[in-house]
């Protein structure tokens, strides 16, 4: 069979990247050009920053990756480019430079949902077995996905308010420590000893999460120990936050794994970098006996090579856009 | 020479290719809020009227500002990656350039475009259309105090005032032929002018 040739590209938040992967599995060349340090200035993303830069970067981007992949346009077999979730404004300039590519060499436009990207960056480094449970988390979202074949998907739950990355960086606020806080929240975490009580939360029969009211319960501990003149021992905080957020997790995910008789399981999105959730993962899925796939750290932020894997799989499934595509800020995956 | 021309800084997207002072095809459409789906068909679609490929440009004149951020940028992108992809000529106009040469009257023009809050977007530019006073965001009050000392002159724009202005609306064969020799710009360098910071960076300074 003929290599097939996908060029990913992906600017739903604050990173432009593009990659191209060959066959769904093969990481060609990536590119990923970060904002992350002009945001930490402003405690976060700022929608209408990121998009001033997305613009200004695309065009670089794209010709650094195919520098690297030592190939032309020309040999690529379709553009995979992300539609949505994602900020509307960042997300246009993906879609824009996609649709124009699309245009001007006539090659195929392909439609990848964020969320399928992360999925599927696990493929490029083992193949996806089914039943498949996918376990997203990241700052916009906390969702279990269970696929029994290639790009058919089936959401069993997710969070009702909060994502568990907003969830970490908000706590991270609290104990003062800098944006994005949640990578330093977890290595804080490590240092420390679960010794504040907080409750786990949405201890129930579905597959839905809630993380809004532990928030709130962080930031009225600290309060309280304010009040009480209690020195507040932020590594104590840190983990007893990380052991109720992740074990709210782990509920689910075994309550799934069980139900829905599971083969395979997959972390995505970037909260698949916490190590305190890929410890409790480990544990959880060798007590059960089904494989465990968590992709490596550079998989898993947001970059165009999960969008290009993906993308080969809705490829060979015949999805395909015209050049009416709009971004979606908001959108199922299915 | 054929010249794609694209300007999607406001409500309307103004799309034409012109062919040696001749337009072969144009586009003045309001669009709502669906730029980003009606953008790229549309100008697709006057090369097919044409029988044209993408590669029969020999040039893209791109507005760059001011106006819609989210706009701007979507014309922006679009006419900056099919400049680079195809390594094509490319040079960028201020929307209120192409809105001051699109004026039939011999007088000096002032486009105006609503910035909210008491602002706007302006220029000044005299009969020949050189810039009196340079794109900028400014008070409209400061505008007023400005074109005190210029005896007669217009102020065009589509967006409502409490003023008389004369409506926009572009002409592409004269837009075209004015800045057809323009410096020609890196595809990278493309980018909007938005002459305004982001809310964000405001608070800041």
């Amino acid at each position: 069979m003929k290599d097939i040739y996908i060029l990913g590209i992906e600017s739903s938040c604050d990173e432009t990247s593009a990659s191209i992967v060959k066959n769904g599995v093969e990481e060609i060349a990536t590119v990923i050009s970060s904002q992350i340090d002009i945001h930490k200035d402003f405690g976060g993303v700022v929608p209408e920053i990121a998009s001033r830069h997305h613009v200004k970067n695309i065009t670089m981007v794209l010709e650094e990756c195919l520098e690297k992949a030592n190939m032309t346009m020309d040999q690529i077999d379709a553009i995979a480019i992300t539609y949505g979730p994602g900020l509307i404004g960042s997300l246009l300039i993906g879609l824009e430079a996609a649709k124009t590519l699309s245009f001007v060499y006539n090659k195929p436009l392909v439609p990848v949902h964020h969320i399928a990207g992360h999925i599927y960056a696990n493929s490029l480094v083992k193949p996806l077995e089914f039943p498949l449970l996918a376990v997203v988390v990241s700052g916009g979202h906390t969702e279990l996905i269970e696929m029994t074949k290639h790009y058919d998907f089936k959401k069993l739950g997710g969070t009702l308010d909060d994502a568990i990355g907003e969830c970490y960086d908000k706590v991270a606020r609290v104990i003062d420590l800098e944006y994005p806080g949640g990578p330093k929240l977890d290595k804080l975490a490590h240092e420390g000893k679960p010794t504040y009580d907080l409750p786990v939360p949405l201890k129930d029969d579905s597959y839905n999460f809630s993380f809004s009211g532990l928030k709130s319960a962080v930031i009225n501990l600290a309060h309280n120990e304010e009040q009480r003149g209690n020195v507040l021992r932020k590594e104590d905080l840190a983990c007893s936050f990380q052991k109720v957020a992740v074990e709210s997790i782990i509920n689910k995910v075994r309550k799934a794994i069980v139900e829905k008789d599971i083969k395979h399981v997959i972390v995505a999105g970037g909260v698949a970098a916490n190590n305190g959730l890929r410890d409790a993962m480990t544990e959880l899925c060798a007590e059960l006996n089904v494989d465990l796939s968590i992709p490596p750290m550079k998989y898993c932020t947001d970059n165009g090579t999960m969008i290009a894997a993906a993308g080969y799989y809705a490829y060979l499934e015949g999805r395909r856009a015209d050049l009416n595509l709009n971004s979606k800020s908001q959108d199922t995956l299915k | 020479m054929r010249i794609l021309y694209i300007d999607t800084s406001s409500s309307y997207l103004y799309t034409s290719i012109v062919e040696d002072n001749e337009v072969l095809s144009e586009i003045k459409e309001e669009f709502g809020q669906s730029l980003s789906e009606v953008a790229l068909p549309r100008i697709v679609s006057m090369f097919e009227d044409n029988s044209l490929s993408p590669k029969d440009i020999d040039k893209i004149i791109v507005v760059n500002g001011p106006g819609s951020f989210t706009g701007i940028r979507i014309g922006i992108t679009i006419a900056k990656i099919y400049a680079w992809s195809l390594n094509i000529p490319i040079t960028t106009i201020y929307s209120l350039e192409a809105m001051a040469i699109s004026s039939p009257n011999n007088t000096y023009h002032v486009p105006i475009l609503n910035a909210r809050r008491g602002y706007v977007y302006t220029a000044i530019y005299d009969k020949e259309y050189n810039p009196i006073l340079k794109p900028c965001h400014i008070l409209l009050t400061d505008l007023q105090e400005k074109l005190d000392n210029i005896g007669d002159y217009e102020f065009i724009s589509n967006d409502e005032f409490d003023l008389k202005v004369e409506n926009y609306t572009p002409n592409f064969a004269k837009i075209v032929s004015y800045f057809k020799d323009k410096e020609n710009i890196n595809p990278h360098a493309v980018n909007p002018e938005y002459l305004k910071l982001t809310e964000a960076e405001e608070s800041k300074l």
